[in-house]
């Protein structure tokens, strides 16, 4: 965890990215007030954003689990993806409100995991 | 989350409806109402999500001023990890600012979709204030209720409900950085991984095809332009693959090709 650190953002840096952070998240959400008079929520822009969220966390997620820092990258590769499995089974396993079983199974079972090794 | 009958991101798909019922005597009624329904299992699951983010933090070496002020300027989960993430690997301030705007546009959609059903009295500057409140919890349980809400007590309500979820955010947050260093460190793996797997759960309740392609793509494109150039990964992998989803699907998926809008 020491190397990762070592090349990590520190001191006024972090800062101005959380300030840089802030203000583009809030930027966005102005922008929306500012254009929810006018625009039309399925035009084309929205359609091609939506899709560039959606890849961006996805590929978040899967560095999370696949690639991960710190004390996550303690645990086997295999037991990340074999846990992630167990909760998708629950998540898919009933059509509506496994949110919170799968959610729970999947973090105990990593909490489990932890404490048998 | 109450997003299982909501699309996580995209919110186009929802049609906005006006309302005639007669449900609140008040605004104060409104505004009491919106806390009460944030409070259950929404709240539940956001707070869970602060609390591994608060662990997050502390097991990255970041201090607790910065890991709860990103709580609470930002208000935005997928964003502050991004930050986070993007921070511990190194990247330029530009990259992250960019990255995490990117992810945050989302609230764009959300805004168009939910803001226009307020009362016309209420649509003033004070909404620049409101939409702070606005993230995924609220956003779907207001589109949820709203049809059943006369519109001008709309506004008291959504204040109510994201006013709760913004409020439990920051003590959720701290909670987390604290216990990180605190409970065992099984507990402490399991607080970190609660939001991967949130963010993974709810990708199974991704309905447009666009947006699953984008999701594939993403896992595709992720890893590899990580081990290309970390700093920039996630912006040109959501970018590249988001783009690339679009594509696909105006070319191939929609019914009326060629017909753009």
């Amino acid at each position: 965890m020491m190397n990762t650190m070592s090349s990590a953002l520190s001191g006024w840096g972090l800062w101005i990215a959380l300030a840089g952070a802030c203000l583009g998240t809030y930027f966005c959400r102005a922008i929306g007030v500012l254009l929810s008079n006018s625009i039309n929520q399925d035009s084309e822009i929205f359609r091609w954003l939506a899709a560039v969220t959606y890849a961006m966390v996805a590929a978040l997620t899967i560095r999370l689990i696949v690639m991960p820092l710190g004390l996550m990258a303690t645990v086997p590769l295999w037991i990340r993806i074999l846990i992630c499995a167990l909760a998708l089974g629950v998540m898919v396993s009933k059509s509506s409100k496994r949110l919170v079983p799968a959610l729970l199974t999947g973090t105990l079972l990593m909490v489990g995991y932890g404490v048998i090794r | 989350m109450s997003s299982t009958e909501q699309p996580y991101i995209d919110p186009s798909e929802i049609a906005l409806e006006e309302s005639t019922v007669q449900r609140f005597k008040s605004p104060n009624d409104a505004f009491w109402t919106g806390i009460r329904d944030a409070a259950g299992a929404p709240a539940m699951v956001l707070f869970a999500g602060m609390v591994g983010f608060g662990a997050m933090g502390k097991t990255n070496g970041f201090d607790v001023w910065f890991t709860t002020f990103t709580s609470f300027f930002m208000f935005a989960l997928p964003g502050q990890v991004v930050l986070l993430e993007m921070a511990i690997t190194g990247s330029s301030v530009i990259a992250i600012a960019l990255a995490v705007t990117l992810t945050s546009t989302r609230f764009i959609t959300m805004t168009v979709t939910l803001f226009p059903q307020f009362h016309q009295k209420d649509r003033n500057r004070s909404l620049y204030a409101s939409v702070h409140l606005l993230a995924m919890t609220a956003w779907a349980i207001s589109m949820r209720e709203f049809h059943a809400i006369e519109t001008r007590h709309r506004l008291a309500y959504f204040v109510g409900l994201g006013l709760l979820c913004w409020l439990i955010s920051i003590p959720g947050t701290i909670l987390g950085f604290y216990l990180a260093g605190l409970v065992p460190p099984a507990v402490t793996l399991g607080l970190v991984f609660i939001n991967p797997l949130f963010f993974l759960l709810t990708f199974t309740e991704v309905k447009p095809w666009i947006n699953r392609i984008a999701l594939m793509l993403g896992c595709i494109f992720g890893p590899i332009f990580f081990l290309v150039d970390r700093d920039t990964s996630l912006l040109t992998s959501g970018l590249v693959a988001g783009t690339l989803a679009y594509f696909i699907d105006r070319q191939f998926l929609r019914k009326k090709a060629g017909v753009i809008g």
